[in-house]
């Protein structure tokens, strides 16, 4: 008796100590990096490293928003990430409702294999065709095509996980409302949307983050330095004599916070939707 | 079914999805493909011509790039960051699937990781690993480790093992994720009948769990193998591929092609290679993992 439960103490033990090394080891880079950014800039280059700054002050931060322009990132990216993740959500909403509805098994089989494909193709394979595409219709270097193009390239896993929301809410509902008096549009507002309003935060989220940190794109697509997005300012923080870390770790938190946020809100439901629909992270 | 009104509408909200997806991913991708057979230089976009093999043919025998390097490099990078990461997603998950108190906040705080983009993780973690300043060799001297700092990005004998490292740090919650809704799914009575049976807690892992939980485990191994290997933001905010490409992969190698040397004729090449392995891999895990199902 005793035996065993000394056994099941040491195993609570060994549980806590291996989920106090996870927590460790997951937002310790974060703190360093929120760390380094309250630290003067001498701090930041000494070693032995100091872990608390003496004066903690957000010179860095002055320095990213003044000399560096950061606030006009930041509103262009907002721009750029808000309104492709609106158009993402909506078009998602319509097709993941009409791929959960539909009757016709076959051909709904080989549209969500359509769907599930774009997740293979690596990104840099189309980047090229598509700006030559872009340069054609003289929408280079326009926030407008940015987010356009940055919708599409998540509408695919978009509409997967809003499909399996979709699934979850029975069918008999709006057959009732349609039974009703309710053409399937209307049921689809009146009755299926506020059900799948967790979904509508799931989808958001997943595109909201994966628009917001995009980089690659955005360095093809955009060429003034007015309409820079965080990723691309950051990654012109990067100069051939190195990396000033006192501006880039204060534009590296402030390029988490956004992020930080959404998760915050829509952890839950995220977590349902990426394993409902079961891809990519 | 009555009304046949009803099918009519659902294609309409298909129409969007698939006309946008077909305009931005699918045309571009199959004109990437011809590209890989093409001369295609930024500097030289007026005369573009047909070449064959002749892409495939520069990238092979490239001395400054050896391409050996590059393929042996790749697989360390997708075998290492997959295996470890799927054992502490695991991990994680087995530890998360008993409620404690503060479970939410304590996910939240876990899983945070996946929402970090790839080049901020970069960059990040090539702060921790800096040769001078970095927290890395601070910790590992502070504990009588090593004597003095490491150049972690600058020595080609332990580039690889940092931005493993990196995306490991990355990986960790898709798998934590998954792996732990999977988990959730498995109905208790299969561990009484195992405790009843006398099985202990590994042999229930083994003989249960794992089992139970194994098109999960095949799925989320096989997309996240695709994921990895096409994943070179990591690497491009620590080490561009270097040093003397050591940390090089197929992924960064076409972006460096693209970008750096405006060839798109030959980043599509590569491009075309990580598809073809991809698929190879993809059919000869499938087959594998399908036979031992019998």
């Amino acid at each position: 008796m005793s035996t065993h439960s000394c056994r099941k103490g040491l195993l609570t033990a060994g549980r806590f100590i291996a989920l106090v090394a996870f927590l460790l080891f997951s937002i310790g880079p974060l703190l360093w990096i929120i760390t380094t950014s309250l630290k003067s800039t001498d701090e930041i280059y000494t070693f032995p490293i100091k872990y608390i700054p003496s004066h903690p002050s957000f010179e860095s931060y002055r320095k990213l928003f003044s000399f560096a322009d950061f606030g006009m990132y930041i509103t262009n990216s907002l721009l750029v990430t808000v309104s492709g993740s609106i158009g993402a959500v909506f078009f998602s909403m319509f097709g993941g409702y009409a791929l959960s509805r539909r009757k016709s098994r076959r051909s709904n089989k080989v549209l969500l294999l359509v769907l599930y494909f774009t997740q293979t193709v690596p990104t840099f394979i189309l980047m090229v065709p598509l700006y030559t595409m872009v340069v054609k219709f003289h929408g280079t270097d326009n926030l407008t095509v940015l987010s356009v193009i940055y919708m599409v390239t998540v509408l695919a896993f978009c509409t997967i996980m809003a499909k399996s929301f979709f699934d979850r809410i029975p069918e008999s509902l709006e057959e009732a409302a349609i039974i009703d008096g309710c053409t399937t549009t209307q049921a689809l507002f009146r009755v299926v949307m506020p059900l799948v309003l967790p979904g509508i935060v799931a989808v958001f989220s997943f595109a909201f983050t994966n628009i917001w940190n995009e980089l690659f794109i955005a360095i093809m697509f955009i060429s003034s330095s007015s309409k820079m997005t965080v990723p691309i300012a950051l990654n012109s923080f990067i100069s051939k004599a190195g990396i000033s870390w006192d501006i880039m770790s204060a534009g590296l938190v402030m390029a988490l916070l956004p992020t930080m946020i959404i998760f915050a809100v829509g952890q839950k439901y995220i977590v349902a939707g990426l394993t409902d629909g079961g891809v990519k992270g | 079914m009555k009304e046949r009104k009803g099918f009519d509408i659902y294609l309409l909200y298909l129409i969007p999805v698939f006309l946008l997806i077909t305009v931005v991913v699918y045309y571009p991708v199959l004109k990437g493909l011809v590209f890989a057979f093409q001369d295609y230089n930024l500097f030289n976009t007026t005369n573009i011509t047909f070449n064959g093999f002749d892409n495939f043919r520069h990238i092979i025998e490239d001395i400054a790039f050896p391409f050996g390097q590059i393929l042996c490099n790749t697989f360390v990078w997708v075998f290492a960051s997959l295996v470890l990461q799927f054992i502490f997603g695991f991990i994680l998950a087995m530890l998360l699937k008993k409620p404690f108190p503060g479970r939410g906040i304590y996910t939240s705080f876990v899983f945070y990781t996946w929402a970090v983009s790839g080049f901020a993780i970069g960059l990040i973690w090539a702060w921790i690993f800096n040769g001078q300043f970095g927290l890395m060799n601070d910790i590992l001297m502070r504990l009588h480790l090593i004597d003095k700092p490491i150049g972690f990005l600058s020595d080609p004998k332990y580039a690889m093992k940092s931005v493993i490292m990196a995306n490991v740090w990355y990986g960790i919650p898709y798998f934590g994720i998954m792996l732990l809704a999977a988990l959730q799914s498995v109905p208790e009575e299969l561990y009484e009948a195992a405790k009843v049976d006398g099985a202990n807690a590994f042999t229930r892992l083994f003989s249960v769990t794992i089992p139970y939980i194994r098109p999960t485990i095949i799925s989320t191994t096989l997309l996240r193998m695709m994921w990895i290997m096409n994943f070179p933001e990591i690497i491009y905010g620590m080490t561009s591929g270097g040093p003397a490409n050591s940390t090089n992969i197929l992924s960064s190698y076409m972006l460096n092609k693209i970008y750096i040397e405006f060839d798109y004729g030959q980043g599509a090449a590569i491009g075309v290679m990580i598809m073809t392995l991809l698929f190879t891999f993809a059919v000869i895990y499938i087959g594998i993992t399908s036979r031992k199902e019998d």
